[in-house]
């Protein structure tokens, strides 16, 4: 099985290109389960910077060719301009690096962790994420958070929403006074409204297509909820606007946003896309009191401040070198010994060696029976202790739950660094074994 | 002695020009110190010059050379004000240099005493020169603002996050400054306007006609009636406004450099309205 990653992102295709591959949930899966015929498994990332899919397939160039042209449909012929493409270990650097926010517009930002869990999830909700990138997954997201706690790369105020924070004070200088319109409650949307409410908003008003959650998250960051009928009535009272809806057609027109200029006239308005496809047509830039920024102009602001944050990125990119490695040296153990053989080896071997050190401390003074009673002790212990890990680890099967246990046994005890001899381990037990051999004399 | 003390001054206004720009560029709090002692200290040295010059001259500066001297003076003034209370010291990359170029004709030409009609010799006459060289130095200053504002205003719009983007401050901050300017330079220019038209009125001899002077004065007047009037009540901001004070004050400068005989600076015989 050979893992292979195909898409695009903010570094390699324009907006106009990635919003049109920008799928609902439903299309997202509808496609997922087209690509993903077993053996092969398929993950279909999409954020508003990217658009990628990652497979797992013995056939690596059949399945290669079938992204392809399911890519060309959705996007036409020139998303294919702007693909990119890893396989094996590069597109598993990839992943890590992804999911670690190290190939974000902004770096280190934090949702894109999220994301990339959120399409993990579906994906093994509809079956077409099984073992190996159920696997990359989890050690992707495990080593995400290593990336997080381990460098200060997300500690600056780096995510989409603070920039556009930062880049609504050189429109208006401070956010004291000001009204702000969030549309959209999603976890962007969220994001931003702590951000802005954060740098000081005087009146933040949230809309939704679904008031709920519009009111929950008024209430959650304190905001006022209201319906998304009074859109235009609200925008024509706010100072900054910060969209993020998963809308298939731009909400802001040229034409439905110059008909509320006469009402504020001519106080400037700064507005922010955060979505892809796009919620505010370009056409809106036109306006002379309109400052309308979408997610590449967002990148173009942070790319300045990328080399801040080199450092961070560089000492991240270590980690991911070394998760990598170890994901790799995982799977070959993996794929070489089934782990429950390997442990019940290593259980076995250490029992012998200790039922041999205790035998022969105890010298001649045993019987043949009471030698074969500490012998079938020995083995006792040993079965009884392998038993209920044995049959849990074989009553999830071997993938999925049982790819977790099974790596978390490998780990607990120690099958990752290669089959070590008996008396290897053994040292480790000896002096207890000599205690309980010197207080049996 | 008026003519070393102005000199030294100029030197420290260009000393902080060159301050203020490299403070552009890097941001460092201390250059912004620097650059505040030194127009400070520039201040204090020309103030002193001024205070013994206008104490010979009935309180009013004479000729071209001291008028661009005093413009200059009360342009960095405003600005000093402006930094001590909002902190944006990054204005001063854009106005020490306009007023080093505005002091150094001072610095220049030699300016003579010139005889003044009798009747005008009144005590009304160095409120009307001070609130009219204020009124320029306050729109000279809204300009100055203005420019700023265009120009932060091209970087907003074509998303283009360079140095001035980075270092200009907010579109909102400008316009504010812009207005509250005009506001201020509007007032003195009324009352500049008004002893004016009382000199004239009171002066029979002088007697009223359009020249340059007047119809450049009264032009502006309406320009920034006009301004102030659209901002208070149809809502004008921004670059419409920045335009228009940029307009305004070519018109104000024009009336300034009409108050004086041009063709003979040295002269720099003073024509009264």
């Amino acid at each position: 099985m050979e893992l292979i990653c195909i898409g695009l992102s903010h570094r390699t295709a324009p907006l106009a290109v990635r919003e049109r591959l920008a799928l609902s949930e439903s299309r997202q899966l509808e496609v997922v389960q087209r690509l993903a015929h077993a053996p092969v498994e398929a993950l279909w990332v999409s954020t508003c910077n990217r658009v990628e899919v990652y497979l797992s397939a013995p056939d690596a160039a059949l399945a290669r060719q079938r992204v392809v042209a399911e890519l060309q449909s959705l996007g036409g012929p020139e998303a294919l301009d702007h693909l990119y493409e890893h396989r094996g270990e590069n597109a598993l650097v990839h992943l890590f690096r992804v999911a670690g926010s190290l190939d974000s517009m902004v770096l280190g930002e934090a949702q894109i962790l999220g994301q990339v869990k959120d399409a993990f999830e579906r994906g093994q909700g509809a079956g077409a994420v099984r073992g190996e990138l159920t696997r990359a997954c989890a050690a992707a997201f495990s080593c995400a958070k290593r990336v997080r706690t381990e460098t200060a790369i997300g500690r600056a105020s780096t995510s989409m929403a603070a920039a556009a924070v930062q880049l609504a004070s050189k429109v208006f200088d401070g956010l004291g006074g000001k009204t702000v319109l969030v549309v959209g409650a999603g976890e962007m949307g969220e994001l931003a409204a702590r951000h802005l409410k954060g740098a000081g908003a005087t009146k933040l008003f949230i809309t939704n297509r679904t008031l709920a959650r519009a009111e929950a998250l008024a209430v959650e960051v304190g905001g006022t909820a209201r319906p998304f009928e009074e859109l235009f009535a609200l925008l024509a009272a706010a100072d900054v606007v910060v969209c993020s809806t998963a809308s298939p057609v731009p909400i802001f027109t040229k034409e439905n946003v110059g008909a509320v200029g006469r009402a504020r006239r001519g106080r400037p308005l700064f507005m922010v896309d955060l979505a892809v496809p796009r919620d505010i047509d370009p056409a809106v830039g036109q306006l002379d009191w309109v400052h309308a920024y979408d997610v590449d102009d967002i990148q173009k602001f942070v790319a300045d401040n990328a080399a801040a944050r080199a450092e961070e990125a560089q000492k991240a990119g270590v980690l991911v070198a070394q998760e990598v490695a170890r994901f790799v040296k995982e799977r070959a153990l993996r794929e070489g010994t089934p782990v429950l053989a390997r442990l019940r080896q290593r259980a076995e071997a250490i029992g012998r060696a200790e039922v041999e050190r205790t035998l022969s401390a105890l010298g001649d003074g045993l019987n043949d029976k009471q030698r074969k009673s500490i012998e079938a002790m020995g083995r006792a212990i040993v079965n009884k202790l392998l038993h209920e890990p044995t049959s849990r680890l074989r009553a999830v099967g071997p993938e999925g739950e049982g790819n977790r246990l099974a790596g978390a046994a490998a780990e607990l005890f120690g099958l990752l660094e290669g089959e070590e001899p008996a008396d290897a381990a053994a040292p480790a037990s000896l002096p207890t074994a000599q205690a309980a051999a010197t207080g049996a004399k | 002695m008026s003519h070393t003390l102005v000199s030294l001054a100029c030197h420290a206004y260009g000393i902080a020009a060159v301050v203020y720009l490299a403070y552009l560029v890097r941001q460092k709090e201390v250059l912004a110190t620097i650059g505040r002692v030194l127009v400070g200290g520039g201040l204090a040295l020309h103030g002193v010059a001024l205070f013994e010059l206008l104490g010979v001259q009935e309180g009013r500066p004479v000729g071209l050379a001291q008028g661009f001297s005093a413009l200059a003076f009360l342009l960095l003034a405003i600005f000093l004000a402006l930094d001590v209370r909002y902190k944006r010291p990054v204005i001063g990359a854009f106005l020490t240099p306009l007023a080093v170029t505005v002091l150094i004709p001072g610095l220049l030409l030699h300016g003579g005493q010139s005889p003044l009609p009798p009747g005008v010799r009144q005590p009304l006459l160095p409120l009307h020169i001070t609130l009219a060289l204020l009124g320029l130095a306050a729109f000279a200053v809204a300009a100055g603002v203005g420019v700023m504002y265009i120009l932060m205003e091209r970087q907003v719009k074509a998303k283009r996050f360079g140095l001035l983007f980075s270092r200009l401050p907010s579109l909102e901050f400008l316009d504010t400054l812009n207005r509250r300017l005009v506001v201020w330079g509007f007032i003195a220019l009324s009352v500049t306007l008004a002893t004016g038209a009382f000199f004239v009125t009171s002066t029979p001899e002088l007697g009223w006609h359009w020249d340059g002077k007047s119809i450049a004065t009264v032009v502006a007047w309406g320009v920034f009636a006009a301004l102030v009037n659209a901002r208070i009540f149809a809502g004008w901001r921004g670059r419409r406004v920045a335009l228009l004070t940029m307009a305004g004050f070519c018109l104000v400068l024009v009336s300034f450099l009409s108050s004086y005989d041009l063709a003979a600076p040295t002269a720099a015989a003073m024509r009264l309205p």
